[in-house]
């Protein structure tokens, strides 16, 4: 059962895409998984176009237009369309995870899993930008040292469950994560858990692993 | 001079998108059985302009804005057998298309090169195949309808539904956010929604 949600605004900006890339990334995949966010983007969605097309003085300048149109009349039909993207599976470990279809693309292309620390793993998956994104793979009994945020970190629950001291989360799950919060991510499920990451910046960590900087999506010892 | 090809630029067309959407869906049939280019005349001539003012906004380039334009319309003619009347109005198939490459366009003009595509997130120029995971018909049809409903209400009406059924809030919140009557908040609540009702049973 979902039970952390991305809020109204991010929903309402991924809707009409103004929503920087990789942050629209990680709330697109979570409406893969909950019907309910689904829903509200279908509705923001259509209440924007209404507000984007609602231009009552437009008129057509044959100027600006006519040579558009029949050059766009005189293109060939196509009838093909691009094939619905399947769903595709991560494995890790002899296992194998089924994606959010938005993060299909990835399966294929993340890097290798190192194992980080006691029974984390991560792989990167490269999305350009200043944003580090990466799945990371907690075994049973595994977790993150305690640590708080610098810059803000997105959090998806592609598989699994855990707790990080605040709320236990499920498959589904969404989360943000900044300064304000301090948490020690663990999960104690056989099956362990899967997430997808997204972090604009490193992040703090609070207890004696000073050495492990950055996040929760990019641990490394020095 | 364009040949077979009338530009009604005479008058602008003041109608709302909701107000000639089942106009527009005609009209997209008729492109995508018989690709009449008289039918998308009337489509182009519709949402061009508007297609226009919106990449200006966002944009801020006449050029890039025109490129906007040129390629959502391009796919229009080209796709419109893609377009489900079902599943949406036309205003909304064509504004998600506009807004996916206007996402594609601006990671491109950043010169960013992630590997984000505007398709894996809204595949809206997709064959829909049918995905068990995936909300059932019934469901879209319902939901479709609602989203549609929901526009044509009222706007004090559309408020009070949106922050109680959308954000969530108690119709207290909602009352004091708006600074109106508990009792206005329930009347318009159970206006709106007798109006969603009726407006679903005569849809069907
Ligand atoms: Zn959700």
């Amino acid at each position: 059962m979902i039970k952390f949600h991305p809020s109204n605004q991010q929903l309402n900006t991924f809707s009409n895409g103004l929503m920087a890339p990789a942050e629209s990334l990680i709330i697109s995949a979570h409406c893969d998984m909950c019907i309910q966010c689904a829903n509200k983007v279908v509705l923001y969605t259509e209440a924007h176009s209404e507000t984007v097309f609602d231009e009552s003085s437009q008129r057509l300048d044959p100027n600006l237009f006519g040579t558009m149109l029949s050059q766009i009349t005189s293109q060939e039909i196509d009838r093909g369309a691009g094939s619905e993207p399947k769903n595709s599976t991560l494995e890790l470990d002899g296992r194998k995870f089924t994606l959010p279809r938005s993060l299909n693309r990835f399966s294929e292309s993340i890097g290798n899993w190192s194992h980080l620390v006691g029974k984390i793993w991560q792989a990167p998956v490269n999305i350009g930008g200043d944003t580090v994104a990466n799945f990371i793979f907690m075994e049973k009994g595994g977790g993150v040292p305690e640590h708080t945020h610098r810059g803000t970190e997105m959090t998806l629950v592609v598989n699994g469950e855990f707790s990080d001291g605040l709320a236990d989360y499920d498959s589904g799950d969404f989360m943000v994560m900044d300064g304000k919060n301090i948490h020690t991510p663990l999960t104690k499920s056989d099956e362990g858990c899967l997430v997808f990451s997204i972090v604009d910046a490193p992040l703090h960590f609070t207890s004696g692993w000073a050495r492990l900087i950055n996040p929760f999506s990019h641990l490394f010892f020095k | 001079m364009l040949i077979g090809i009338t530009l009604e630029n005479n008058k602008p067309d003041v109608r709302k998108p909701k107000d000639c959407a089942a106009e527009m869906a005609a009209h997209l049939d008729t492109v995508a059985k018989e690709r009449c280019k008289a039918s998308f005349a009337k489509i182009f001539g519709y949402f061009a302009p508007r297609l226009r003012s919106y990449a200006l906004k966002q944009m801020g380039n006449e050029a890039i804005a025109m490129e906007l334009v040129q390629d959502t319309m391009s796919n229009v003619w080209q796709k419109a057998h893609l377009f489900n009347a079902e599943k949406g109005s036309p205003s909304t198939w064509i504004f998600t298309i506009a807004r996916n490459i206007r996402f594609d366009m601006l990671r491109k003009l950043q010169n960013r090169k992630e590997d984000i595509c505007s398709d894996d997130m809204w595949p809206v120029l997709c064959e829909q195949t049918a995905d068990p995971k995936e909300k059932s018909l019934e469901e879209k049809v319902t939901l479709q309808q609602v989203g549609e409903l929901f526009n044509s209400l009222p706007d004090k009406q559309k408020a009070v539904i949106e922050a109680i059924y959308i954000e969530g809030k108690s119709q207290q919140e909602v009352a004091d956010e708006l600074n109106i009557p508990l009792g206005t908040v329930k009347s318009r609540t159970r206006l709106a929604l007798q109006r969603l009702k009726d407006m679903l049973e005569t849809h069907d």
